[in-house]
């Protein structure tokens, strides 16, 4: 049978990699932040999520932040305040 | 990042494609909206022990790259590495190019088991082919970085896809000019991409060149049997597969989908509109709809008649629209016998549009009970509201209602919905 050549149609990703910053080893008086992207009961999770991190890691102090929608990224002074004021912010991704 | 399991795909491939694929993922049980207190509790329990896990890994002085999301960090070649589909017999392969036996039914099994097209036969995109699409074009000039995955939508790609979708070369400015809307951030293609609403893209166009094409605006028009317009609609599918890389289950997470994901491309009748175009000029409008949802009204005789029927059905307690409040918006697509009617009531479009604005509506008493209630985000004065039969609006103001003519004879129009996290945008479409 005849071969016949062609071409692939899948993109190509053509970004670079960035380094990502350790994790902090210990979490004891630092400050945790969460970027809530307002699906259902994100809250509830969040606010779980840093009570025990007080409770068992000696997290100082939270901070809760909500984006407008789900959808669309989050306004750049919010992600300014959580980069300014956080040790490390936790984002969503989930239904 | 914290994701659930159903997520964790798109997480890890998001991470990756965005050159962070050393950010920890803490996965969790699948799904989080509408568990019960508890629930959520135990969930925050599992992120928690992922997190502790990470920590300790630090403190032992190991990399934290390597927990729960375990990302590569290798580069994407052309989706073969990445694909689930497995070569077939003895086909050979290399980044860019494929050599399989030439025949239709073994390349549609190629290409299907590579996850390269849409279940449907293509036409083998051979180089002449492309550079016969690609009309003198540079193949290497990009229109940007196409989510969920990132990848560089040059012009070669877009024409290996159009050919493959059986457009002719004549059809390709207006793939071309649609996939430059697609990318403007307005439209928010990562939103309309990955999300579980059975949003497409939904493309208008206006002016003389898509009628030179053949795009259909009559009867039938959303429907089968014109090939521009399947051809142009299926291409802006394909793209999206294979070049976003928004494959369903994985990366498209559209919970059940829906048919105009396979080509959904109209021009407008604008012969038949007593309003003129929706743009002026030759135009490609794109916009984040649900499927058409049919408006029957065989019997009104007035402009208030038939639009009220057009307001009942552009809004339900299931709809998006409304909730993600700053981007909604809605086409009404008037059949044109409808239109007329409408118009001999000395309706302008701009009555249209308040019309359906102050009428498609419903009270805050059913808004409650379902929906996104809870996840809106509505302005202060609307979330201040608190008369259960006030009637709010669904979307910001008469602007974010478009309202456009297309079909052929009868008594029935279309409302197609937004996904409400995308808003409409359009460009000019330029011939080679």
């Amino acid at each position: 049978m005849a071969r016949i050549r062609v071409l692939s149609p899948v993109g190509v990703v053509a970004r670079q990699s960035v380094a990502v910053p350790a994790l902090p080893g210990d979490l004891a008086g630092r400050t945790v932040g969460f970027l809530d992207n307002t699906k259902s009961n994100f809250d509830r999770l969040t606010a779980g999520l840093g009570e025990l991190l007080r409770e068992r890691y000696g997290v100082k102090t939270v901070l809760h932040r909500r984006k407008a929608n789900a959808s669309t990224p989050a306004a750049p002074e919010l992600i300014d305040e959580l980069g300014k004021h956080c040790d490390l912010v936790f984002a969503g991704s989930a239904d | 990042m914290i994701a659930t399991t159903a997520f964790q795909g798109l997480a890890v491939s998001e991470l990756s494609a965005l050159g962070v694929a050393g950010l920890p993922l803490l996965v969790i049980e699948h799904p989080l909206g509408g568990e019960r207190p508890d629930a959520v509790a135990r969930r925050s329990h599992q992120a928690l022990e992922q997190l502790a896990s990470l920590i300790s890994g630090v403190g032992r002085g190991a990399s934290h790259s390597v927990g729960a999301g375990g990302a590569s960090t290798g580069r994407d070649v052309g989706g073969l590495s990445e694909k689930g589909g497995a070569p077939i017999g003895a086909n050979t392969v290399s980044e860019s190019e494929l050599t399989l036996d030439d025949d239709a039914l073994s390349i549609l099994a190629e290409f299907s088991a590579r996850e390269w097209c849409d279940g449907l036969p293509i036409v083998p995109p051979t180089a002449e082919r492309v550079a016969a699409m690609l009309g003198g074009r540079d193949g290497a000039t990009s229109l940007g970085a196409m989510p969920p995955l990132w990848r560089q939508a040059t012009a070669e790609k877009l024409a290996v896809n159009a050919v493959m979708a059986g457009c002719e070369p004549a059809a390709f400015p207006i793939v071309l000019a649609a996939v430059e809307a697609m990318l403007d951030p307005t439209f928010n293609l990562y939103g309309v991409q990955a999300t579980t609403h059975p949003v497409a893209p939904l493309l208008v166009v206006n002016g003389a060149y898509g009628r030179r094409v053949g795009l259909h605006a009559g009867s039938g028009c959303f429907g089968p049997g014109f090939r521009a317009n399947a051809t142009i609609g299926r291409a802006i599918r394909l793209i999206l597969l294979n070049v976003g890389g928004a494959w369903p289950g994985r990366y498209d997470m559209a919970t059940q989908g829906g048919p105009a994901k396979y080509a959904y491309c109209i021009a407008e009748n604008e012969e038949a509109s007593p309003w003129g175009p929706l743009r002026d000029g030759d135009t490609v409008t794109v916009y984040g709809g649900e499927g058409p949802h049919n408006v029957n009204d065989h019997v009104s005789t007035t402009a208030s008649g038939i639009l009220a029927n057009v307001a009942d059905t552009a809004v339900s307690l299931g709809s998006n629209v409304g909730w993600y409040f700053s981007q909604a918006q809605l086409m009404v697509v008037l059949g044109p016998e409808h239109a007329r009617t409408i118009a001999g009531d000395g309706f302008t479009r701009a009555d249209v549009q308040r019309f359906v604005y102050e009428n498609a509506r419903q009270p805050l008493s059913l808004m409650r009970l379902g929906g996104m209630y809870g996840m809106q985000d509505w302005p202060a004065w609307m979330n201040a509201t608190t008369d259960p039969d006030a009637r709010l609006p669904r979307v910001p103001s008469p602007d974010d209602i478009f309202v456009v003519v297309a079909g052929g004879s009868g008594k029935h129009s279309a409302v197609v919905p937004n996904c409400t996290f995308s808003r409409a945008v359009s460009r000019s479409i330029r011939p080679a």
